[in-house]
């Protein structure tokens, strides 16, 4: 097993890289980091538009939403998988159809934690912004969206810790994530298949735990 | 004038008619075969790096039938979707180009006998007793998804119960699980994949039925019939002398990385199923 | 892109595998639900209990399963887990449909352990008095969480588990990487054979939304028919 180990260790880090495109704990890593970074302004401006006054934006994007949130994450990585190339014109390849996946579905989610969040901001803090002349964007950017970030925090985390696991559905379309590689191991160790898996399972909560721990110590609380 | 002029053209005409219907007296008379190969293609037609020359079986086929009507062969590389073309055009006697023998073709050019038989075969674990595709009716068979594999087991197997997953190495993997008594792929990777069990060989088996045909002839121009004629006869006469059965163990036999342990074809028809 | 032609995938064989798959995935939903809830509840009570090695199993159990993807799980429990079983444990399995039962097992401990979460957090919402007034009144444990918490904490707990009950429905797409037979696996066969993608694929996503609207509407139901008291 340890032989397994020396092995393949690197290949299951790293992936291909420098030899190719980076794959494995990295990989999982930089998309789930990436996905999250991108579903925030995604997440953001659905919000927005929920609360808005405006029933024209209200109702298709709570519609969306509701469509999104009850629609698989794999469906919605298909989607995007074969019909992206025809919408933008050119060949996505599958890190870039992934991120787009996660980016959309964690923003129809993120949506209702960002739109929580602002609706929970007391009502005083925007009443003293519009009458110090602060105008709507204003008093969203400054005032209201900042201190409902910081109330969103632990929601945040666990979103993240989420989408690191929603990485792996990269498996599907061949994108050469973790638990991709750890199947391409272990076809061709075959006799260690528990090993393989649990290793696997085990990154997998090291790596997870590990970050809702981390945010625990910095004052987090989940 | 007038007449002369007409008889002129009857008589062009005539030297054209049977200039174009006799490619076999061209070829004769120009002591040459031009081979039209795809030379990236191992070990059908390749560059050879230590000889940087075209080698391959349907190289040595070729070779061998220009050397039977009594010329030289000239192996000239060619574009897969050239292939058709530019025998039309004339810039080749014939194809050695890892052609598929397609009735759709068959409306623009003509095909020698079939060279080459390939398609998807079937791997079994030899504990499950299995030796023939329709022993497999109601078993399980894995294999990848998003092929032909499955659709064509089932058109020969109805009661197959076919389960895919998302890459060959992982049903690979659900029948070296014994979860599964066969597994079907390509041919070639099917050969790959055995050779890379190294031991674990002994307890699987590769059925020599194939489960779909795919038909490797040679291409020839439309309306040759002695050159059709000729061709054949020079590919039955290779066949019959057993020098068809030495080129292929030479290319797919048991020496080679693809290690075909034996030969389930012959060279001796050119009729293809619907 | 072409024409769109639903009718293609909505008669003959096509057909037939769309609706055998939606049929697997309800009953996947099913089996996965009525198996992650008893053992949901034994979970929570265990990380509740005052004994120490039941509470450390609890959340040995919630943490080790929820923070592992259920792909992984999936992977896990049908190529690794059977090659611990003893041969004829084995064949048994594989001759009764492995790739369902190991789904099935896959998805109840997923959803198993955020519904113990849920399940936990509901109890604890119950107010302590109440527990306090059973044990005065001479009931155990057990039986002052029968008589007494549980049934209060029905209310409180109910909306979540709906919640995980619609991600679960979700989730049992992800068995079609194991070879289970279920809507997305269907899904994908009659893409490869028909070589429609769009409606496939929208067929497909209709019928799970149509599912997740049902187990939305009885959640709102719900709410609007038993709504949480304060006591």
């Amino acid at each position: 097993m340890t032989e397994s180990l020396a092995t393949y260790g690197l290949y299951f880090l790293i992936g291909q890289y420098p030899n190719g495109p980076l794959g494995g704990l990295a990989l999982t890593i930089l998309l789930g980091a990436s996905a999250l970074v991108l579903a925030m302004p995604v997440g953001i401006l659905l919000a927005l538009a929920r609360i808005s006054d405006w029933r024209v934006v209200r109702w298709p994007v709570t519609g969306m939403i509701y469509i999104v949130r009850g629609t698989p994450l794999l469906m919605v990585v298909f989607w995007a998988y074969f019909f992206l190339p025809a919408v933008t014109g050119k060949k996505t390849g599958q890190f870039t159809t992934m991120l787009i996946a996660l980016a959309i579905f964690n923003g129809a989610y993120l949506a209702e934690v960002v739109r929580a969040g602002i609706q929970g901001i007391p009502w005083g803090q925007t009443e003293a912004a519009r009458s110090l002349g602060l105008n709507y964007g204003q008093t969203l950017r400054r005032i209201v969206v900042p201190q409902a970030l910081r109330n969103m925090l632990p929601s945040l985390v666990n979103q993240f810790v989420t989408t690191l696991k929603e990485t792996s559905l990269g498996y599907i379309i061949g994108l050469q994530e973790v638990a991709f590689i750890a199947s391409q191991v272990n076809s061709q160790v075959i006799v260690h298949p528990v090993a393989i898996y649990a290793a696997l399972a085990l990154t997998f909560f090291v790596l997870c735990f590990g970050v809702a721990r981390f945010a625990g110590w910095l004052g987090v609380r989940t | 004038m007038r007449l002369m002029a007409m008889a002129c053209c009857a008589l062009g005409v005539a030297a054209a008619w049977t200039a174009r219907a006799d490619q076999l007296v061209d070829i004769r008379h120009k002591g040459e075969l031009t081979c039209g190969v795809l030379a990236t293609d191992e070990p059908m037609s390749f560059v050879d790096p230590q000889t940087r020359t075209i080698v391959g079986y349907e190289v040595d086929l070729c070779r061998a039938v220009a050397r039977k009507i009594g010329v030289t062969a000239t192996v000239k590389q060619i574009a897969v979707g050239a292939r058709i073309p530019e025998l039309q055009q004339g810039h080749v006697d014939l194809l050695a180009a890892t052609l598929t023998h397609t009735r759709q073709r068959e409306a623009v050019i003509d095909f020698s006998l079939t060279t080459f038989v390939t398609g998807q075969k079937v791997m079994v674990r030899r504990d499950s007793g299995i030796t023939n595709l329709p022993q497999l009716a109601g078993k399980k068979v894995v294999t990848v998804k998003g092929g032909t594999q499955e659709a064509n087991l089932r058109k020969v197997v109805p009661s197959v119960d076919v389960v895919t997953f998302e890459t060959a190495p992982q049903a690979l993997v659900a029948l070296q699980q014994h979860k599964a008594a066969a597994f079907i792929n390509d041919e070639v990777s099917l050969f790959d994949a055995y050779a890379k069990m190294g031991p674990a060989q002994k307890d699987f088996v590769i059925l020599a039925q194939n489960v779909s045909t795919e038909p490797i002839a040679m291409g020839l121009r439309k309306n040759e019939p002695a050159m059709k004629v000729a061709v054949d006869a020079a590919l039955r006469e290779l066949e019959a002398s057993a020098e068809a059965q030495k080129w292929f163990f030479k290319w797919f036999g048991p020496g080679t990385r693809l290690q075909y342990p034996t030969r389930n074809f012959k060279i001796e028809s050119d009729r293809v199923p619907d | 892109m072409g024409e769109f032609d639903f009718s293609v995938v909505t008669t003959g064989e096509f057909r037939t595998w769309l609706v055998s798959g939606f049929l697997l995935s309800l009953q996947l939903l099913a089996a996965s639900w009525l198996l992650a809830v008893p053992m949901a509840t034994v979970v929570a009570l265990c990380r509740l209990s005052s004994v120490g090695v039941l509470r450390g199993f609890g959340a040995v159990f919630v943490e080790g399963i929820r923070n592992v993807p259920l792909l992984v799980h999936m992977l896990f429990w049908y190529f690794a887990m059977p090659e611990l079983l003893p041969e004829p444990a084995r064949n048994w399995l594989y001759e009764h449909n492995a790739e369902v039962v190991c789904a099935v097992i896959a998805l109840a401990l997923y959803s198993g352990s955020y519904m113990a979460e849920d399940i936990r957090s509901g109890i604890r919402s119950v107010s302590a008095t109440q527990i306090e007034a059973a044990r005065a009144l001479g009931f155990g444990f057990l039986a002052a969480m029968r008589r007494v918490v549980l049934p209060q904490a029905f209310r409180i707990v109910v909306p979540p588990l709906i919640s995980q009950t619609l991600n679960l429905w979700k989730n049992t797409s992800i068995a079609t990487v194991i070879g289970t037979a279920e809507l997305m696996y269907q899904t994908q066969k009659v893409e490869t054979n028909s070589f429609r993608g769009v409606e496939s694929f929208g067929v497909a996503t209709l019928a799970y939304l149509t599912v997740s609207l049902v187990i939305t509407a009885v959640a709102v139901g719900f709410q609007r028919r038993f709504p949480v008291r304060a006591i």
